[in-house]
Order: C-alpha cells, then structure tokens, then sequence
C-alpha cells in the first residue's frame, strides 16, 4: 500500500498539471459518449421508424424480388394463398400480418410531376402491423375498394395537393402498358420517416392491384411480432417451412443499408476517440517527462536505495493510471450529465440540417433523443484507463533507467 | 574478513575523445565497525570512489569485492538488490521526497525490504525518529523542517534497515557547525551501538576530527591511510 500511497501524493504535486491532463481526457470521454449517444438514439429510432413505418419485423417475399425490391419491380411477385397464411399464421410470436404491393408512380398535380413510391395496403390489416394511422395529421385512412389515397404532408405541400384533391398517378403494368389512378386524397401524415412523408403514396392494395392488372398479387407479407427479436429468429422458424423461392426476412436484413452505415459510423465514432485519446496520451507523456525531469533527484536516490528500475516504472504508470482514473471519472460525470441534457431537450434534426429536411441518411425526422448503455461507460472509461497506463510506459522506463549518479547529482 | 575490499580499482570517464582518470588504481580494505573519512581536494574522485563503493557507478578496470562477494559482473537489478539489504546513503542535498512525511520518508526505506509488520515498522520507524532527535516532527514534511532536521530524516532514513554499510558524501555540507556536530554525534553513536559501518567523503575537518580512519586521496590516488585510536 505504500506505492499507491505515494502516487497519490506525487498527483497532488502539480494538481493544475494533472487536472488539465486529466481535462482533455475528460473531454474524449464526453466526446465519445455524446456521439456513441447520438449513434444509439439514432440507431434505436431509425430500427423503431423501420420496423413500425416500412418492413415490419419480418417480411416474406419471392427471393428474387428480394435481390431487386429497392427498384420496385413488378415480377417475381408473390399470389397469396391459404397455405402461406396458414404458415404465418401458425408463427410463434405473431401478432399481426398483412399484404402489401410497392409499385413505381409518376405523381402529377396537372402542372408537375414526380417520382413516387406507390404502396398498395389492406385497410382492415395494416393498421394492425404499422403506425401510420397514428401519424395522420388531418384526414383519414383509405377505404378498401376505393381510389383513395393518403400521403405525406410535405409531398401534398411540394406538390400543391390539399385533402378533397385528386392526384393522378402515372403507372406502368406489369405487362409494361401505361395507366393512371385519379386518387382522391383523404388523408395526409407526417411521420418521423422523412422517405415516407416525401415521396410514398399509399393506396388500398385492391385498386393498386386491379389497376396494375396483377390479379390478386402482392410484393410481400408484413408480419408483426410480439417483439423485435422474435422478427430475427422467426426467420429460422418460417424459412424451411416455406416453399422456394418464397422466404423470410427480418427487419435486419430489411435494414441492411441502415446496418452498414451505422457500422461505418462506429468506426468514425472509433477514429474520433482515438484521434483525441492520441492528444491525452501526448499529455500523459508530457506530464510523466516533467515530473520526471522535477524529481531526478528523488529518483537517483530511490535508485540509491535500492529500488528496481520496475518499481520506479510502476510508481509513473501508477501516476499515469491516476490522471486517466480522474480524468475517466470526469469525463463519464461530463457524459452523463450531456446524455441528460441530451435525453431532456432532445436534437431536432432540422436544426442540424440548418432548418432542413436533410438526415444523413438516416430514416430519422424530428426530434432525436440520446441512447446509452453502461457497457459504452464501461468501455471509454476502461479505455481512457487503458491509453493513459500505456502512454506512460515509454517515459516510465526513461525516467527508470536514468544512472542514479547523474539523477542524484541531477543540478 | 575485511567487509569492502578494493582491488587496483581504477575508473575512467570518457569526454568526447578525452579520457579523464577519476581513480588510479585504489587498492584498499575496510573493516567492519570502521568510521573512515575519505577527504581531499574536489576532483581527487572521492565522491568517484564512494560511488564505486556504493554500487551506483561501475569501475574501468579492477575489483570491487562486497562482504567476501565480486561484484563487478553483476547487472543492474542486482547491484539494486545489494543497495537495497545493504547499504545506506546520506548525500549532501539531503534528497528526502518532498510529498512525504518524515515518518513515510523513514518508512520508505523500511518497506522495501518489507520483512517487518505494521506495528513493527511504526516501532522502529519511531524508535529511530526519537534518536535523531525528530520524534515529535514524525509528520512534518521536510519544507516544515530545517536543513539540520532533513538531514537527521536522512540519517534516520540511511540507518533504519540496519545496513552493513552507510556511505556518506559531504553529509555536512550544507549544514552550520553546530548542526553538523549535532548529525556528527548521531552517526558516531549509530557507529558505536550497532557497529554500523561508515564511509564519508568530506573537506570538512569538524568531520575529520570524529574518523577513526583517515584516507587522503589526490588526483585517483590513496595518498595517506592513518588510522587513529
């Protein structure tokens, strides 16, 4: 006890020194836990918007229309039968399943025109797996029969559409004949999934069908389970039961685009605290060369009693491990005192877009709050920890190995 | 059998391309119990040969026999460990850690041989403390002390493991003259009641006057070697 002892009076040698050195490892702490916050905020409520605005918790779908969804084809399209349903509905976990068909349209107001994303949906069973009735903001669902349409408030406003409006919708068949829908608009929604409220039109799957001349196809079955997790492994469930080419997929695999950027975000979330850490460990070396150069004599004369140059070595790394213990100790303080302010306030994306609607990409509008875990406070700090013990060695073993006789008669 | 013994030590520093002779070829033996004073001129290399001794330097050539063992081949965690057991250092500069007590300064020296339990390492720490006439500045750090008291810690601080041997270079220097007697007198009596062995390097003469050995050393060399009664 008399080394731990003595570091920690060495720390309070220079206390300015060590809590500006402890600072800036404080500071890469609060960094990572801010952006690791914003990461899993984002991360929770993109999965959230995902699964309760777009793909469900799990789909099932014609594989091959799986490979080329994102281009909205119509081949490969699935004709629901009862031994599918029978399957779906024999899934652990269930709660609700529907039908659905996304198509491509020209979206005109009779003076412009653009692209949109048609989803055809079953009025009586949508609501029962997705949200969007809860984000209508005047107005009301489509009927099922009807040439009714719903779509989001900021298409209705780009394009000059208003509820009793009629939106023509450009559509090509399957059998690449043109035809148009004269949907009447009776509902319009903002939700927190920016590509929905911009570019989707929802319409009942009977007249998407009839008008697409697709019979009674659709693109894919959306499930809804009791619980997220359940979408994952009751893919292993549904797939060997299902025949070829239909098969199961989660909302992970849904989400694949959103999983690979979250992933490229970690790694920058990485390099940031690295980056920083690198700063702190400059530090870190820093302070152990001037205590080191201030107490030369000190050290000549440990060395002259008999001290090995491994205990002068812990004695540094000892002081090196205080700074990051202080400094891993402000910083998670910083950090959760951020995520509160984080957590109470929340960011609105459009004031990081500068008043926009823009969101990096993510399928995320509005306000976003922070997420946390321990095992992220756990790992800076240990981290911090890490990156301070380790900066010091190289000075620790200068210092040591310094001859006792130039240290003791260091002046 | 004589405690050091040196043989044809001799000890070069190397200055760019000049060679400066520090020790030209000591040869001497020191018994235990003994109160030498090494004394000369500055630049004779007393404070070479109390290195050498001391086991903090190595030679250029001869040998350096401690307690019947060479010492010349062993590598530096060894000579560590001889300094550790064995020898004790009072230097002029007193060289106390400024963030310890002078109790914890004394202790320090204790711990790493670390064969004593709490209560008697506080015991002898103490016990110590009180025969360099500190027991009531125990925890006082040495800014709170004078130039005398830090080195009576220094003092304590060199004998509490009972070494074989203290070495002491210039101990008085910094010191008024009865300050110097004062640290003079505890050395003497540490000599005197646990046979301690003592080896300083001084221009002092009051030092001089308690030696009951005398080396006069010039330029490297062992000029006069006069024991006293």
């Amino acid at each position: 006890m008399f080394l731990p002892r003595l570091v920690i009076r060495n720390l309070s040698r220079h206390k300015r020194r060590v809590f500006i050195t402890a600072l800036i490892i404080a500071f890469a702490i609060l960094v990572y836990i801010m952006i690791e916050g914003l990461m899993m905020g984002l991360t929770e409520i993109s999965f959230a918007n995902i699964i309760n605005l777009d793909s469900g918790h799990l789909q099932i779908t014609d594989r091959n229309y799986f490979a080329d969804r994102d281009e909205l084809p119509l081949k490969n399209l699935l004709t629901p039968t009862r031994e599918i349903e029978e399957q779906i509905e024999a899934t652990a976990g269930l709660e609700a399943y529907t039908r659905r068909l996304d198509f491509s349209v020209n979206l005109n107001n009779g003076i412009d025109e653009l692209p949109v994303k048609g989803v055809g949906i079953d009025p009586g069973k949508d609501p029962a797996v997705f949200d969007l009735e809860k984000h209508l903001i005047s107005g009301r669902m489509p009927t099922a029969g009807s040439r009714e349409i719903i779509m989001g408030a900021r298409l209705a406003d780009l394009m000059d559409f208003e509820i009793g409006d009629y939106g023509i919708m450009l559509i090509r068949t399957a059998e690449q004949t043109f035809n148009t829908i004269d949907g009447e608009i009776v509902g319009l929604f903002n939700t927190p999934h920016p590509s929905l409220n911009d570019s989707t039109v929802f319409i009942p799957l009977s007249t998407a069908q009839a008008s697409l001349n697709l019979g009674d196809q659709i693109s894919h079955y959306v499930l809804r389970m009791e619980e997220r997790q359940r979408g994952i492994t009751a893919v292993e469930d549904l797939n060997p039961a299902l025949n070829d080419p239909l098969r199961a997929y989660s909302w992970r695999s849904t989400s694949e685009n959103l999983i690979y950027m979250l992933e490229l975000q970690q790694i920058e979330t990485q390099i940031v605290l690295a980056i920083i850490l690198t700063i702190a460990a400059v530090g870190i070396v820093n302070t152990v060369i001037l205590s080191a150069l201030e107490r030369m004599e000190e050290l000549g004369m440990m060395k002259a009693m008999g001290m090995r140059e491994k205990e002068i070595v812990h004695i540094f790394m000892g002081e090196a491990a205080g700074i990051g213990l202080i400094g891993g100790i402000m910083g998670l303080i910083m950090g959760a005192i951020g995520l509160y302010i984080f957590n109470h306030y929340g960011i609105d994306m459009s004031t990081l877009a500068g008043g926009g609607e823009i969101t990096y990409g993510f399928p995320v509008s509005g306000t976003i709050y922070a997420g946390w875990s321990i095992a992220s406070f756990v790992f800076v700090f240990s981290y911090g920890l890490f990156v301070s013990i380790l900066a010091s060695i190289f000075p620790a073993l200068w210092a040591a190995r310094k001859d006792p006789i130039k240290a003791i008669y260091h002046r | 059998m004589a405690l050091v013994k040196l043989i044809s030590l001799e000890k070069i520093y190397q200055q760019g391309k000049i060679a400066v002779p520090a020790l030209r070829g000591i040869d001497m033996e020191i018994e235990s119990g003994e109160f030498t004073t090494i004394f000369g001129p500055s630049g004779s290399g007393k404070t070479t040969l109390l290195n050498m001794i001391g086991c903090l330097d190595k030679s250029t050539s001869g040998e350096i026999i401690f307690a019947g063992n060479s010492i010349n081949q062993l590598s530096r965690n060894e000579l560590a460990d001889i300094r550790r057991y064995n020898l004790g250092f009072i230097f002029q500069s007193y060289n106390l850690i400024p963030v310890l007590t002078a109790f914890e300064n004394v202790e320090f020296a204790i711990r790493l041989i670390d064969k004593h339990s709490k209560k008697d390492r506080r015991d002898k720490v103490m016990h110590i403390l009180n025969e360099v006439g500190l027991g009531d500045m125990a925890y006082r750090k040495p800014n709170e002390l004078s130039g005398g008291q830090k080195q009576r810690v220094a003092v304590a601080r060199a004998l509490i493991k009972e070494p074989k041997l203290v070495l002491a270079d210039e101990p008085t220097a910094n010191l008024d003259s009865e300050t110097s007697e004062e640290v003079l007198q505890i050395m003497k009596k540490m000599n005197e009641e646990l046979n301690t062995t003592f080896i300083f390097s001084t221009h002092d003469p009051q030092v001089m006057e308690y030696a009951k050995r005398l080396v006069e050393i010039k330029d490297g060399r062992i000029t006069k070697d006069q024991r006293r009664d």
